[in-house]
């Protein structure tokens, strides 16, 4: 049994005119990061809440197919219910995953506990914890509405992990952050699937999914399109067919091979993806 | 209690108090602090509305330092009841039907802050209301008369322009969006 | 808005200034006027000096000096009835009691209002709240709310800013004016109404609505101590005194 799997997602918003997710299979194993990689408005963003159960039961819409998170239908009340507090859902925007009451970090990270019931001793113990492996011990005193974004983030991360997730979903999550932070959440994810977890992260950043992911999933107009390790497709002429580009360094190889004055059999696809295999390859 | 209406709630007491304050600063003479709370109807029905003006009066009564204001808490559920009837009726599909129902709303609004004013606050109220109150009483209307006088004529102004403005949001808020309240999308006439 | 200060309310129970400022506010429109709202009113002001906040006079002296030039216009000036000589003034004996009367009882209520948000914190106030057993959306409403309004009047400044940066007039005639509020308030609305569905997600994540849980953990609950409780009941008694007199006495 897979951690997360998707069979045949199709999905339409309230009023639209068209699905967004069309028939979507795909699965995501525990102890592994599973890249969602693709253009925008691919479906990722959706494919994510509806993994996360939070799509169509907040949006609205028509949902077919099944969701399976470590064996509870998600779209379910009772698999929700199995489900209570074990899964954690990041985006991009952290000001906006605030609880909206919290005037201190250390109760912003106590909201969930504080809201499953959890007794204060179990509450004031885990918190610590969870605000030292974010790095963001020194903030817990400060009001959430006077930390600059990347430091937010970290406090929403760290929301998340107090509640030691067994699947976690999340969406752009290192777009308000700095290079610092970047490696912090990729440190946190690799420890998280380490530990266990599943993870399923959608990121146009290629340089983060290449370097914690262990599988991708191709998405393009709602439709995954292939599935395998991000070394073996990134690199690949496919990646650009469907508008979805790659690595800073493929995309210079890429460049190089196709408008470059040299023809060489050393500048096909697969495009190298960092800069240490763009060396190796003309060694 | 459904998370979108927690998220929802907030946000509309805090939109009521900020456009209060750029009408206040801008210098127009109208209040324009019920926008959140005619807007809330408009999306998710009065019983939303109802609770964001209750809300609302009871935050702005104690942070205010006036408790005395939350003798208006009846109007909140006036101005909620008759947003919704509007709602119902497809009342902000266009500027006109949104000024009317608004015009209704201030009619009916007015009559009842003007009880509120005379019998709690002797016509003594916020600054503007009170002048326009002593104006027709020095002209000679009673003080019954003049309190109601002013503060319906107020009212209708503002509400008309209250309901107009939520229409003109309702309306330019995406499908999308809007498709996720409950009530919006027959709100402004797109059902 | 009023800035907090630390005071003996401040170190009470939560409930317990508002439940006495209730009180106040009733016992301002049930006793016997004029002697019983000036009495209040002069009670307020020594208490003030009891819980060591007498700046909080200040603050009320401003909310309640329009209160008395307005009440003193309508009905002293402006009042029916027989007159009496005040200096060059020609008073309305009746509207002169009247406009005492009502003044007094406005700012027996906005010194105990002030008090009472001085002394006001949103988390102790929602753990109270729990401990008392009041359901979780109210008590998350009440602090969400408290916490949303600076945070827009924050995004409302950003947006006035940049529409002043491009060139908008937000002086001028009254059209000109009326016509700048348009393309401040639509963004502003617009961008909010946004945010909620984000903010639904998060908030659904963390649990708002979790199934099975009886009451959500209050995190630091606020000691009920033997005073607070007799605060409240002795307000509560009074105002039931004063109500009962009124109508039998």
């Amino acid at each position: 049994m897979s951690a997360v799997e998707l069979s045949r997602i199709t999905f339409r918003y309230p009023a639209a005119d068209h699905d967004v997710l069309r028939e979507v299979s795909l699965t995501a194993e525990a102890r592994q990061v599973t890249w969602l990689f693709g253009p925008l408005g691919a479906g990722a963003s959706t494919l994510l809440l509806v993994a996360a159960g939070l799509a169509p039961g907040l949006t609205g819409g028509t949902l077919a197919g099944e969701v399976k998170v470590w064996g509870h239908r998600i779209s379910t009340r009772e698999g929700r219910a199995a489900l209570q507090g074990r899964v954690a859902y990041v985006t991009a925007t952290p000001h906006l995953q605030l609880s909206g009451m919290a005037s201190s970090v250390f109760d912003e990270v106590a909201f969930a506990p504080a809201n499953l019931g959890w007794p204060r001793e179990r509450i004031e113990a885990a918190v610590p914890g969870a605000l030292a492996r974010l790095g963001i011990s020194h903030l817990a005193d400060r009001a959430p509405d006077r930390l600059s974004g990347g430091e937010l983030q970290r406090v929403v991360l760290a929301a998340m992990l107090v509640l030691e997730p067994v699947a976690w979903f999340l969406d752009e999550p290192t777009s308000a952050l700095d290079g610092e932070g970047r490696a912090l959440v990729r440190a946190l994810l690799a420890a998280e699937a380490a530990r266990g977890a599943a993870v399923l992260l959608a990121t146009e950043d290629a340089e983060l999914g290449l370097a914690v992911a262990h599988e991708m999933v191709l998405l393009t107009e709602g439709s995954a399109v292939a599935r395998g390790a991000p070394d073996d497709l990134l690199g690949t002429e496919l990646m650009w067919a469907i508008g979805a580009g790659s690595t800073g360094v493929a995309e210079l190889a890429r460049l190089a091979a196709l408008r470059g004055p040299v023809r060489h059999p050393r500048l096909r696809p697969p495009y190298p993806l960092t800069f240490e295999a763009a060396v190796e390859r003309w060694r | 209690m459904n998370p979108r209406l927690l998220a929802l709630i907030p946000t509309c007491v805090a939109l009521n108090v900020v456009l209060g304050r750029i009408v206040s600063e801008l210098g127009l003479p109208i209040f324009l602090d019920t926008v959140g709370t005619v807007t809330a109807t408009a999306l998710a029905g009065p019983w939303v509305g109802i609770i964001t003006g209750l809300v609302g009066q009871g935050l702005q009564a104690l942070t205010s330092g006036q408790l005395m204001w939350l003798a208006f808490a009846p109007l909140q559920v006036l101005i909620a009841l008759i947003a919704g009837a509007a709602a119902a009726r497809r009342g902000y599909r266009g500027a006109a039907s949104a000024v009317l129902w608004g015009a209704l709303c201030g009619l009916a609004g007015g009559l009842v802050s003007a009880v509120i004013s005379y019998a709690v606050f002797k016509g003594a109220t916020t600054g503007g209301i009170t002048a326009l109150t002593a104006l027709f009483r020095w002209l000679g209307l009673g003080l019954a008369a003049a309190v109601s006088v002013g503060s319906v004529a107020a009212d209708i102004l503002d509400k008309a322009l209250t309901f107009a403005f939520a229409g003109a949001v309702l309306r330019a808020l995406p499908v999308r969006l809007a498709s996720r309240f409950p009530v919006a999308l027959r709100a402004s006439g797109r059902e | 808005m009023i800035a907090p200060r630390p005071s003996r309310v401040a170190a009470a129970h939560p409930f317990t200034p508002l439940v006495a400022s209730l009180a106040v506010i009733a016992l301002a429109f049930l006793l016997p006027a004029p002697a019983g709202p000036l009495a209040l009113a002069g009670a307020l002001v020594l208490t003030a000096f009891l819980v060591g906040d007498p700046r909080a006079l200040l603050p009320s002296a401003l909310l309640a000096v329009p209160f008395w030039a307005l009440l003193f216009l309508l009905h002293a000036l402006l009042g029916d009835g027989a007159r009496v000589a005040v200096g060059p003034l020609r008073l309305s004996e009746a509207g002169t009691a009247l406009a005492l009367t009502q003044g007094a009882r406005l700012t027996a209520i906005i010194v105990a209002s002030v008090l009472t948000v001085r002394a006001f914190r949103p988390p102790r106030f929602v753990d109270a709240a729990l401990v008392a057993g009041w359901p979780w959306p109210a008590a998350y409403l009440t602090a969400a709310t408290l916490n949303a309004i600076p945070r827009f009047t924050q995004r409302a400044v950003q947006v006035q800013e940049a529409m002043r940066s491009r060139g908008l007039r937000v002086r001028g005639s009254l059209v000109t004016r009326a016509r700048a509020l348009v393309p401040l308030a639509v963004p502003l609305m617009l961008g909010a109404l946004h945010d909620v569905d984000e903010r639904t997600f998060a908030l659904a994540t963390r649990q708002v609505r979790a199934e099975g849980v009886t009451r959500r953990t209050p995190l630091r609950p606020p000691a009920d101590r033997w005073g607070d409780r007799a605060i409240r009941w002795g307000a509560c008694l009074a105002v039931a005194a004063a109500a009962a007199w009124r109508l039998w006495g």
